[in-house]
């Protein structure tokens, strides 16, 4: 069974083999093997003009991508925390993302953006945010938050060959860990903009993303012992979203709990809110829409504090059970 | 409170025909619930207190203690908000006091269908909302047990279950059996036959009718009125066919089909709950072979229809021995039993 980040690296290679145009660039990504060891041996394998070091200068980073994007490479950059985006902003959302709107398509950026985000390994408030909508929120940009080694390899590869920017938004805390499904074997690619249904149940729907999606699966497992049965929807690119699947568990379940990492203000979960209560589905509603996100606070670097700051196994568990119980 | 119910000097043996009212337990513009002692009565035998039949207010008093009421004359009147469906107490003259009255107040009666507001300004669910209106039902009536007193979906499939309809089917209830109770005493005799099944309600009430005016020396009335028992969304309710043999066979037929449809939602015409004679009781629709007739206060007999075979019928007939003979009993069954296989 593949880890996350091996999962990506099989992505990446096949890409590599695929096309010559596609190569890889960022912080220690060549010979020290990724900041969480992401690309390993593939500075090795494919050489240093694949397998670019750059310096320490992220809008540099990202400006060469989308330069070399521009000229027919498919590069993947990778930063190497997502808190460090906001050093080439500029280049993400007023350059990738307008240049074909603003050149009538007569130029796109195939440029994919890896980059790990999240809390839970101890590096405070500059190293574990999830900012998924700064992205989200930009026309232009499509945002990808894998759940999986299965999902992340099929949807890099789809990311790959998409003719605009793409986002894709790694949480540390999966790199070492394996799915519950295999990775499939091959060059196989899952669409973007397609949700998966995870599990399927007749009590609640909860609509979870990246991390979230694994601490809600182990709650489904143990409240099905409990007779709560519970559909897992994790939409895995939350731009574009595909709400299709919601609504129509929704019209089963009648129940509805959305589940991010990040913080609850102006978080991405509430465009599923939102998307849901302008739905023909919100008639289907019997319970209120509960929300778990993130508090609205700088993450804690206190080990205690940061896990207190965001959504855990108990907090899902509970808020399901509540919504179940009390609103029937 | 949009219903005048009179409460009546009450029949308590078959001998009593007046009552005195020794003092009143309440006083204009009370309010009272259901089984408040009103009023006591003493007659030539005992004395007794008087319930109300249901909650409500009082509107007048129609006598001073003292005075000495024919039975079935109205003693107090209330206002009352629960539509009153059994049967009366009294006989004739009752019947022509209660009339007057029912025709004075019948405008001011609320449908039955509009039912009491609990919330009025709703909280609930979306679902609920959509389910609501798609059932026609208003979600002012219903009792919110949801967080935040919102009405969640179990509220809506439990609404049948709000407190105005269950104080509604309560007072119903205690006026029935308090007249079975009161007659509970009288002794009694039943008696039993199985007959072929293919014959109509309105034959059988036609045919019970004419029988028992052919006997008018079991009578106490001069005119003859058969209850019919149907289930409504209040309980049992007793509308009553007065003359049937009077009226034409497809009338009678049309009528018994009007009022069963009416009295299923609770909307017996207040003319039709008085004048019983006697009463009808078909089990036989609920698959049960025999129910004992029981008689009602001032009646004479009853009967009950079970279900015997799929062409057959259980008839069940119970008399007052005050008035009938063991072998009286007999003959009216058979009687009857030849009246319906003729048709």
């Amino acid at each position: 069974m593949l880890t996350m980040a091996e999962a990506i690296r099989e992505a990446m290679c096949i890409a590599f083999d695929e096309r010559p145009e596609v190569f890889l660039l960022g912080e220690d990504v060549g010979i020290y093997g990724g900041a969480f060891g992401v690309s390993a041996d593939m500075y090795h394998r494919y050489g240093a003009e694949r397998v670019l070091d750059t310096p320490i200068a992220e809008l540099g980073i990202v400006g060469a991508a989308v330069g070399a994007a521009l000229s027919g490479m498919r590069p993947i950059v990778e930063i190497q925390f997502s808190d460090f985006t906001a050093q080439a902003m500029d280049q993400i959302a007023n350059q990738a993302a307008k240049i074909h709107f603003m050149l009538g398509g007569a130029l796109h950026v195939p440029m994919v953006l890896r980059t790990p985000q999240g809390s839970g390994t101890g590096a405070a408030a500059q190293h574990s945010q999830n900012l998924e909508p700064w992205f989200a929120s930009v026309p232009g940009l499509k945002v990808v938050v894998p759940s999986n080694p299965a999902d992340a390899k099929g949807l890099l590869l789809s990311s790959i060959d998409d003719p605009n920017p793409v986002i894709f938004l790694e949480h540390k805390l999966l790199y070492k860990i394996p799915g519950r499904e295999p990775v499939p074997e091959g060059s196989t690619r899952i669409p973007l903009g397609v949700s998966k249904v995870v599990r399927e149940g007749k009590d609640l729907t909860i609509v979870a993303t990246g991390i979230m999606v694994n601490k809600a699966w182990e709650v489904c497992e143990k409240l099905s012992a409990e007779g709560i049965s519970i559909t897992l929807i994790d939409p895995r690119t939350i731009s574009p979203l595909d709400m299709q699947p919601v609504f129509e568990s929704v019209d089963k379940t009648g129940r509805l709990l959305v589940v991010q990492e990040g913080p609850a203000h102006a978080g991405f979960i509430n465009e599923v809110i939102a998307q849901m209560a302008g739905s023909a589905s919100f008639g289907s509603l019997i319970a209120p829409i509960k929300r778990l996100a993130g508090m609205n606070i700088p993450i804690p670097y206190a080990p205690q504090l940061e896990k207190a700051a965001v959504p855990q196994i108990e907090d899902i568990e509970i808020a399901a059970r509540e919504i179940v119980k009390n609103w029937r | 409170m949009s219903f005048k119910y009179p409460v009546v000097m009450p029949k308590m043996s078959m001998t009593m025909e007046t009552g005195e009212l020794i003092i009143f337990h309440v006083k204009v513009g009370d309010h009272v619930k259901s089984g408040d002692v009103l009023f006591e009565v003493m007659t030539d035998k005992i004395d007794m207190e008087v319930d109300a039949p249901a909650d409500g207010v009082i509107d007048s008093l129609l006598a001073e203690p003292g005075a000495v009421i024919e039975i079935g004359k109205p003693v107090l009147i209330m206002l009352t908000d629960t539509e009153v469906m059994a049967f009366d107490f009294g006989n004739e003259e009752v019947e022509a006091v209660q009339v007057e009255q029912i025709e004075q107040v019948e405008v001011k009666i609320a449908p039955p269908t509009a039912a009491v507001i609990l919330n009025e300004s709703v909280k609930a669910v979306p679902k609920a909302r959509s389910e609501a209106a798609k059932r026609g039902v208003d979600l002012r009536t219903i009792a919110a047990t949801g967080p935040d007193k919102t009405i969640t979906m179990h509220d809506l499939n439990n609404a049948q279950v709000d407190p105005a309809m269950a104080a509604r089917q309560k007072a119903n209830r205690a006026l029935i059996a308090k007249g079975i109770e009161m007659s509970r005493g009288i002794a009694q005799a039943s008696f039993s036959r199985t007959v072929n099944s293919d014959f109509e309600t309105a034959t059988l009430i036609r045919a019970w009718a004419s029988v028992l005016r052919s006997r008018p020396d079991l009578a106490i009335h001069t005119h003859v009125g058969v209850a019919l028992i149907i289930e409504s969304k209040y309980g049992s309710a007793l509308p009553v066919f007065k003359d049937p043999d009077h009226l034409a066979h497809e009338d009678l037929k049309a009528l018994v089909a009007s009022t069963s449809e009416a009295a299923k939602n609770g909307k017996v015409p207040l003319a039709m709950l008085t004048g019983a004679t006697t009463t009808i009781f078909d089990v036989s629709r609920y698959s049960m072979n025999s129910s004992t007739p029981l008689l009602f206060p001032n009646q004479v007999t009853s009967l009950t229809i079970g279900y015997g075979t799929e062409s057959e019928k259980n008839i069940s007939l119970t008399i007052d021995l005050n008035f009938c003979d063991f072998y009286d009993g007999a003959l009216l069954l058979d009687a009857l039993v030849a009246s319906i296989t003729k048709h």
